[in-house]
């Protein structure tokens, strides 16, 4: 297969891919495409309801002025992103685990069965609670077994951006997918209320391409990372208005690395952290929040820039999808005089990445089945180069009737483009200058 | 030839003649008997040829040079070992031998004349002449029996040449099917070379551009010669499998330049044990049939010295005396006494050798059923192995091959790992040559076997021979 061949199976299969579902498992055949849910205030203060991009909130059923939920934990087929499919463990049939969303002050009872091969048991991350609801196992309680189905009852006492995850076998079953957000509004909200709330929890996973299990046993190598258990171009959008105030609440259940996340567009400010809310005094402009393992970040900012904007872990293997790695640098290597001997041996030998890796997202060489290498998802202009960590912040006037599979139309003059020769003249450009 | 350094062509050509003159059968005569045995046992592929004239000894056979002409297959090079190997031909001139002891056996005593002159003393007396007439009765006698001795040796020596022909023919047979893994043998070592240097050809790239250290380019390049060194002993274990078939088909000069091109091919899908096999091979058996045939000659060889020890010898003539002016004619007969001499020991050695073939025809049995249980579980275990190697090692190799190169293009391996699990592609290839020439040996010992002999057989050890894996094998790690 020469090059011009594999360029044609890479349209092929990025039309594949645009014809197909691009967020996951949560889109229906046939369905049509998914809108931003609506503002609704339904909490004091006038404050939205969180969006749980690519995830769901737990449904609470409300007895005696008792919040009541329930979370199963269960083996999840779970969909990283189109082309990858995996084998995990999370709540409800879902990785990530559905939000909760409570008030402050709220009592709640959650019944957890467990329908795992393993006990499990959960643990309320970042919550002050009785010590005896706290789920670490052989510590506060005994573990919940396969089959049986324990209830954990407190009140939150504290407003706020938490997370829960099993405190049995954590390495196992954290790395399997079992993980979820809390998000604790304030009675009496202060400050600007905000008009959109997201929730983003990171993650790591070692998935070898072609496997289907998560690999639990990866202290170093992973090479799936997600926002809410989906990689790039799995990821669901975030579409908000300009001049909207925008919150999004960052948690982080990786195994081993903390995330800068950086925004394009925009510069926010950090608000809370899962210690509490950081003073007004203390809070400082940035483009990118660290989200350090095992916390919560939560950030606020009113976008004024129309746009497609891309936020993303600044890692740069974090924006990758099971890129493997220890093999030679290729850059440089002029492939005629490897191929011939290779392909003699080997038709469907081609080499690559001699003069870069980044068009190698649309080269569509056929890999082995359930993988995503290096990823990339298809952008208005091209394939975007990156996958894992990364998302869009679609900023529209009118993002409650927006597409979220639209694309920011341009206005004209305002796209970096090929420079005008004449105009390079005139303006004293030499693009044949030499230095050094 | 050097034939004529020792004696000329035509003075050869006079002995075969005055030979030819003398004796009762020929050559082609010979070769005839034999392939009357295997035409009785339906195994006329088995034939011998030979020039119908002796004169035309130095001859190639008609069929040779059509043979040669095409790419040799199996059958082709039996058929040229069977026309034109000398030392099958040797062998049927040793059923001329055999047979020229029994013309020999059976011709009568010569008699013997005897004459005598006397001269007396007295002067006045005539010379006196003797003359007799002396015939051997006893060798007449016993003639028959000592036919009858060299008849059962002419037996067994046409049934020790039949052996001699299925051991030229399963020779040839093996050596070809030797000649065809190695030819296999070699295309693969090339193939592991190619990958070697592909990989080499990679390495001197990406050293080059400043991407790959001067280790890894060693190691490749260590890896890539060491490649050549399995190819060039793989190149000199199919010119020695050539020779030893240019052996086994008697063929020199010009002649040894034909060509195979059919691979070993495939094992059959289903493998069919013979039934009855045991009785099958025993009924076959040249060699047990040549053990009996020399108990028979024993036998007879003891009858015979028994009859000369008890049959006083005896020896009668006439004889005429002139004595002066008159003849006087008369008769004698001379008896020898058996008294101390009764061949005791010719029978007692004979007796011994009848008892001592005996045994050998069981210990032959034996061995024989033994052998043939062998083969077929050869057959069958390497059948089952090489099947396995082609349905199920080869298509898992090439399978993995596949996925690595998947890998590759998913960027988790290198090319030095693509080219890794190729080489490990042509070593299952190799090991699948090696697993087929042991089977197809096998296939041939059975079919000898079943044919008759046992005997000589090279079914060598259990398992594919272990093949040369080019060093540098691990060398896919040099890149990375």
């Amino acid at each position: 297969m020469d090059r011009r061949k594999f360029v044609q199976f890479g349209v092929a299969a990025g039309s594949a891919l645009l014809a197909g579902d691009v967020f996951g498992q949560e889109t229906k055949p046939g369905a049509a495409p998914s809108r931003p849910s609506p503002k609704r205030a339904v909490f004091p203060g006038g404050q939205p309801a969180v969006v749980t991009p690519n995830g769901v909130t737990l449904p609470l059923k409300e007895k005696g002025g008792l919040k009541i939920g329930h979370l199963v934990a269960m083996p999840v087929k779970h969909t990283f992103a189109p082309g990858l499919e995996g084998d995990c463990w999370g709540y409800n049939g879902r990785t990530i685990g559905p939000t909760i969303e409570v008030v402050e002050g709220d009592h709640v009872r959650f019944y957890v069965t467990n329908k795992l091969p393993e006990p499990t048991t959960v643990h309320w991350h970042g919550v002050i609670l009785p010590n005896g609801m706290d789920g670490v196992s052989g510590l506060n309680q005994r573990p919940i077994k396969p089959g049986e189905t324990f209830v954990y009852e407190f009140t939150f006492r504290h407003p706020g951006t938490y997370m829960y995850h099993p405190h049995f076998d954590e390495m196992t079953q954290m790395a399997l997918g079992m993980m979820g957000m809390i998000v604790v509004h304030p009675r009496r909200p202060k400050g600007p209320p905000v008009d959109r709330d997201f929730v983003l929890m990171t993650h790591e996973w070692k998935i070898t391409p072609g496997s289907r299990r998560p690999d639990p046993n990866e202290m170093t190598d992973f090479n799936v990372l997600t926002f809410n258990s989906k990689a790039f171009p799995g990821t669901e959008p975030l579409v908000v208005g300009r001049g909207e105030r925008v919150r999004i609440r960052f948690g982080n259940l990786s195994a081993m690395d903390h995330h800068p996340i950086h925004f394009h567009g925009l510069t926010f400010e950090t608000t809370w952290t899962d210690g509490g809310e950081i003073p007004v005094s203390a809070r400082r402009p940035d483009t990118t929040v660290l989200v350090p393992v095992g916390s919560t970040r939560v950030i606020e900012f009113v976008p004024d820039e129309l746009g497609d904007w891309a936020f993303h872990c600044h890692m740069t293997h974090h924006v990758m999808n099971q890129m493997g790695h220890g093999m030679p640098v290729m850059v440089g290597a002029d492939a005629r005089k490897i191929d011939p001997k290779v392909q003699s041996l080997l038709p469907g030998y081609m080499t690559m990445g001699q003069t870069g890796m980044g068009e190698m997202a649309e080269m569509g060489m056929p890999v082995p089945k359930n993988s995503i290498p290096m990823g990339g998802g298809a952008g208005p202009f091209s394939s975007i180069d990156m996958g894992g960590m990364f998302t869009i912040l679609k900023v529209r006037d009118n993002p409650d009737t927006a597409d979220p599979k639209g694309w920011y139309q341009h206005p004209k003059g305002t796209v970096a483009d090929r420079a005008d020769a004449a105009a390079m003249k005139a303006d004293g450009i030499d693009p044949d200058a030499r230095f050094g | 030839m050097t034939t004529r350094s020792f004696f000329s062509f035509s003075a050869l050509t006079l002995v075969l003649g005055l030979s030819a003159g003398c004796a009762s059968a020929t050559l082609p005569q010979h070769v005839g008997e034999v392939n009357d045995i295997f035409a009785a046992r339906n195994r006329r592929d088995l034939a011998a040829s030979v020039p119908q004239d002796e004169k035309d000894w130095e001859k190639t056979a008609a069929e040779v040079p059509k043979l040669l002409s095409k790419p040799l297959d199996a059958d082709g090079a039996v058929r040229i070992a069977l026309a034109q190997n000398r030392d099958l031909r040797a062998a049927f001139y040793e059923i001329g031998i055999a047979r020229g002891r029994f013309v020999q056996a059976g011709l009568p005593p010569n008699p013997e004349i005897d004459f005598g002159v006397r001269r007396p003393n007295d002067p006045a007396q005539p010379l006196q002449l003797d003359i007799g007439i002396e015939y051997n009765l006893t060798g007449l006698l016993i003639l028959p029996l000592r036919k009858g001795v060299a008849e059962a040796e002419l037996a067994a020596e046409r049934l020790r040449v039949a052996g001699r022909v299925l051991d030229t023919a399963y020779g040839a047979r093996t050596t070809f099917y030797t000649v065809q893994a190695r030819r296999q043998e070699l295309d693969l070592r090339v193939r592991a070379l190619k990958a070697f240097q592909a990989g080499y050809a990679a390495a001197e790239e990406l050293h080059r551009v400043g991407n790959l250290p001067d280790v890894d380019l060693a190691t490749q390049r260590a890896a890539v010669e060491s490649a050549r060194i399995d190819v060039a002993e793989a190149e000199n274990r199919l010119l020695d499998a050539r020779e030893d078939l240019n052996v086994a088909l008697g063929l020199s000069g010009e002649q040894t330049d034909w060509t195979v091109e059919a691979p070993l091919p495939d094992p059959p899908a289903e493998e069919v044990a013979p039934e009855r096999v045991e009785q099958r091979a025993v009924a076959a058996s040249f060699e047990l049939q040549e053990l009996e045939a020399r108990m028979r000659v024993a036998s007879k060889r003891a009858g015979l010295a028994q009859t000369e020890g008890t049959l006083p010898h005896v020896s009668g003539g006439f004889h005429g005396e002139r004595d002066g002016f008159a003849w006087e004619i008369g008769g004698h007969v001379t008896v020898g006494l058996p008294i101390f001499d009764r061949n005791q020991g010719t029978v007692l050695s004979a007796r011994s050798e009848f008892g001592a073939q005996r045994e050998r025809y069981l210990a032959t049995a034996t061995s024989l059923r033994a052998t043939v249980r062998s083969a077929l579980n050869r057959v069958e275990s390497a059948g089952r192995r090489a099947r396995h190697y082609r349905e199920a090692v080869l298509p898992a190799r090439e399978k993995a091959l596949a996925e690595t190169l998947l890998q590759y293009n998913a960027m988790q391996v290198s090319v030095f790992q693509v080219l890794e699990s190729q080489r490990q592609v042509t070593q299952t290839g190799i090991t699948y040559v090696e697993t087929l020439l042991d089977y197809w040996n096998a296939r041939a010992a059975l079919d000898q076997i079943l044919a008759g002999r046992h005997r000589g057989l090279a079914l060598g050890p259990a398992g594919a021979a272990p093949s040369n894996t080019p060093s540098g094998g691990g060398s896919a790690e040099a890149g990375h």
